[in-house]
């Protein structure tokens, strides 16, 4: 009889619960649900701070600048590799492109330090010392840069999902946790994936995710799994993930950009 | 029927929160440690995205590039000091990758998940790699990592857990490796920190990995991977050694002396780069460091092919493998033999139907532990003692363990009733004493030592080998002539496949070889190769026969061809400097030992690396004779 008793009690308790639920998706006569979070507010994780990255990876290619031709592990097509075969860096300092290796799908690998900040609730900041660039990410409105090195970018916070969340926490079925910052940038104006001129056209997307990850011992690393696609360039999706740790401000550098 | 009610109404409940979290975005969770169940799904099938690193990964990286890598000057000596032929050797053909460069590798992955039939609970999970059939357990039960004087194997013991939306796995116990192709090291002191996250269809495994051995600062990695929604099809990857090299002699290990690797300048002329460049170790990972290199003169650069002179030898940074909190501590080996730690020395006990046989007896500071220890492990008492040497490690519980056996084969028998007091008296009463079997020369030494007589080997062989066949397996006594010092045996347990070495071999400091006690470097080499003849891999170089060493964590052959090499690339150096008409002065002040001293190096203590040198310049270049 108790048992009944229970049951009955937590099906009420449930019930009520979902017609809430349900109540506030604005149906009915409930009072309007508050306001979402704002995104800096629904961060989840602090990507801001200072940041150097660690050029373990493509070494070579990312502390000097390759010779003409050598595009080893970049999935080029043959215009690609005809552009990257013209390269005159001589030709891009006349032309005022010594920044071309700068715009977004080749800046984050370039040995740098960035600097990121919360431009407002809706815009993270991300600046970087190596060719004083700047990107903007924008969430849930228009973001603006379209047509320039950086172009427009688009974020969210992104979380794996399951079909259905439990609605107990803990307590069976897949649970929401973590997550990653997920930029989309498109419209970038034409650059170089390396210094010595790979290219990815105006037409390339660039899907990037950002993780924050706690080494053991106090250190942090963040991590950004890089693909890109360019159906000009590109045979294959790019992927790379240049991965950056905390720093103070003190080794800010600001260098201009160089073709060479 | 009202069950039934109540599953409906949490089934809306549930549907109800779908809807909700659609429209709003779900709370920031915290970035702790997930309670239960997995954040991500790594099972299924992996192709690796080499566009980072593509030549390394693939056809192979080029000799001397280092770039981006914090090595120390152990490490970059090492580097430098590899030659890429060292994998002709029969012992190096079959190696394996270690994780960090497994999981860098070229080839295809799996993953599944093993959960426990009855209660679903994640056990582990499998990681599989085609190159080298590398068979990862990432164990998710909790269970802890194993101690220190556990095997190490390719892959390491991994556990893992959830934090976040990533899986991070810790691997210890790894063995000596690559971390990149060219012979850029991973010592066997290695932990690795692994975050697996998952991106739709993308892995992304960023390594990280801490080497107090060979790195200044932690190397990270992190190596992508695409889902492939097919079986690759292909698995394995079978390996058998061979003679690669017919008529080499068994003393030779590929390598370059310090500053005359010919091929030294090749990547940097390749690529128009200073010749520090890739050498620079830690500062090359940073920006700004392609400024740093302009002002380099060559001198400077040039310097960093050889150990930096007037500099006192680095110490070892490996963790001790032996315990040290006054226990004794028992690891199951294999059938009945196990390995005993804790008393200064390992030792080996062999159990059965008959009596225990033990492999050395330890310092003898806890021997009564040592005895309490055995009891549990047998029903009968010790039977035979086995002494390796006559170094106190080895010996210093003959007397307690040994008062602690007996031997019943003696009482009635032939040579008792003839030879009441036979050499060392312990024949006399075998219901009192297990019998101790050693080299003859160990019974002179301690005889010499004035060591009691109860201490002392009475059943000894004077040539090659002691054999007896003992609860049901065959063991063998092989002399080792002039190796540490003129008595030492290695002992084989040939059915359970387990060699006792003595020190012979350990894995924590460079061998003592005693010239004054008969030790040379030369019978040293040729007493480790011995053991390689005798061992045998279960997979890929590593498993299969088991190898005890005098000191240090549980071994197999890939361990003791790792000190193989290492005592011949320092015999080679030292010779070389003798032949060039050198002092031994001169042969300590050059290090010559400068890329093994973070492994092995001492300068405390009763064994510290001037003294190994001394002793390999000693036995190469015996003293001249008085007249």
């Amino acid at each position: 009889m108790r048992v009944v008793r229970l049951r009955a009690a937590v099906t009420a308790a449930l019930l009520s619960w979902t017609i809430v639920a349900l109540s506030g998706q604005g149906r009915g006569g409930a009072p309007p649900p508050a306001a979402p979070p704002t995104p800096r507010a629904a961060a989840l994780f602090d990507i801001t701070g200072y940041w150097v990255s660690l050029v373990t990876e493509d070494w070579r290619y990312r502390q000097f600048t390759p010779a003409k031709g050598d595009y080893v592990s970049v999935p080029l097509s043959a215009d690609g590799r005809k552009i990257a075969d013209m390269w005159d860096p001589a030709k891009d300092e006349a032309a005022g492109d010594q920044c071309k290796a700068y715009g977004a799908a080749g800046l984050m690998r370039m040995p740098t330090r960035l600097h990121i900040t919360w431009q407002d609730d809706n815009t993270l900041k991300l600046e970087t010392d190596a060719g004083t660039q700047i990107r903007t990410f924008t969430f849930g409105k228009a973001p603006t840069g379209a047509g320039t090195l950086q172009g427009a970018s688009v974020a969210t916070w992104d979380q794996p999902r399951a079909i259905f969340a439990s609605p107990i926490p803990n307590r069976g079925g897949p649970q929401v946790r973590g997550g990653a910052l997920k930029v989309v940038t498109t419209s970038m104006k034409p650059g170089y994936l390396r210094k010595n001129g790979i290219p990815y056209s105006a037409n390339a997307v660039m899907t990037e995710y950002f993780d924050r990850l706690d080494v053991p011992g106090g250190d942090s690393l963040l991590v950004v799994t890089t693909e890109i696609v360019d159906p000009e360039y590109l045979t294959t999706p790019y992927w790379t993930s240049p991965h950056f740790k905390p720093v103070d401000a003190s080794g800010w550098h600001p260098t201009p950009c160089s073709a060479r | 029927m009202k069950s039934l009610r109540a599953l409906l109404c949490v089934g809306i409940a549930a549907a109800g929160a779908s809807l909700l979290a659609q429209g709003q975005p779900s709370p920031a969770p915290a970035a702790a440690d997930a309670p239960s169940g997995p954040a991500i799904d790594i099972s299924g099938y992996w192709t690796p995205t080499m566009n980072e690193d593509g030549m390394e990964r693939g056809a192979g990286s080029e000799l001397n590039d280092y770039g981006g890598f914090a090595l120390n000057e152990s490490g970059r000596l090492w580097a430098l000091s590899y030659d890429p032929s060292r994998v002709t050797l029969r012992h190096h053909q079959c190696d394996a990758y270690v994780t960090p460069y497994q999981m860098r590798a070229t080839g295809n992955f799996r993953a599944w998940e093993e959960r426990d039939p009855h209660t679903q609970r994640l056990v582990a999970i499998h990681w599989w790699a085609q190159v080298t059939e590398g068979h990862r357990m990432i164990w998710m039960d909790g269970r802890p990592h194993p101690p220190a004087w556990a095997p190490h194997t390719f892959r390491g013991f991994s556990t893992g857990r959830y934090v976040g939306n990533a899986l991070v796995v810790t691997t210890t116990h790894l063995k000596q490796g690559w971390l990149r192709r060219n012979g850029t090291p991973e010592s066997d002191q290695a932990t690795v920190t692994e975050f697996f996250v998952r991106h739709g269809d993308h892995l992304t495994n960023t390594t990280v990995v801490t080497d107090p051995v060979f790195l200044t600062e932690p190397m990270v990695r992190s190596n992508d991977y695409y889902r492939t929604p097919i079986d690759h099809g292909t698995w394995l990857y079978a390996c058998d050694d061979g003679e690669q090299i017919v008529g080499r002699a068994p003393d030779v290990v590929p390598h370059y002396f310090f500053g005359k690797q010919p091929y030294v300048r090749e990547y940097s002329e390749r690529h128009k780069l200073p010749l520090a460049a890739s050498m620079s170790g830690a500062p090359s990972m940073y920006p700004g460091f392609a400024d740093t290199l302009k002002n380099l003169t060559e001198a400077a650069q040039t310097a960093l092919l050889q150990p930096a002179p007037g500099k006192l030898n680095e110490t070892s940074k490996a963790v001790d493998p032996e315990p040290r909190d006054g226990e004794i501590h028992v690891l199951p080996i294999r059938d009945n033999v196990y390995m005993l730690a804790g008393d200064g020395g390992n030792i080996v006990v062999q159990t059965g139907d008959q009596g225990a046989f033990l492999v050395d007896t330890g310092t003898g500071k806890l021997s009564d532990k040592v005895i309490a220890a055995i009891d549990k492990l047998s029903e009968r008492p010790i039977q035979f003692i086995a002494n390796t040497s006559f170094l106190p490690d080895r010996t210093g519980g003959n007397a307690k363990l040994g008062a602690a056996g007996m031997d019943p084969s003696l009482p009635g028998s032939f040579f008792v009733n003839s030879a009441p007091r036979a050499a060392t008296g312990l024949f006399a009463d075998p219901l009192r004493h297990a019998t101790i079997i050693a080299h003859n020369n160990v019974t002179n030494r301690l005889q010499d030592a004035k060591i009691p007589e109860d201490a002392v080997p009475g059943d000894t062989y004077l040539e090659e080998r002691r054999r007896k066949a003992h609860n049901g397996d065959s063991i063998e006594l092989f002399y080792e002539p002039n190796a540490i010092t003129d008595g030492d045996s290695i002992v084989v347990f040939r059915r359970a496949d387990v060699i006792a070495t003595g020190d012979i071999f350990t894995t924590t400091q460079y061998p003592v070889i005693d010239p004054k006690n008969g030790g040379g470097v030369e019978g040293e080499i040729k007493a480790l190769n011995d053991i390689l003849n005798r061992t045998n891999y279960e997979h890929e170089g590593e498993g299969g026969t088991y190898v005890v060493p005098g000191h240090g964590f549980l071994s197999d052959e890939h361990e003791v061809v790792e000190y193989r090499d290492m005592v011949v690339i320092v015999r080679d150096r030292v010779k070389a400097m003798i032949n060039a008409g050198a002092t031994l002065a001169q042969v300590k002040a050059a290090r010559l030992t400068a890329d093994y001293d973070t492994r092995y190096g001492s300068n405390t203590g009763p064994w510290t690396t001037e003294k190994f040198v001394e002793a390999v310049h000693n036995s190469l270049k015996p003293a001249p004779k008085t007249k």
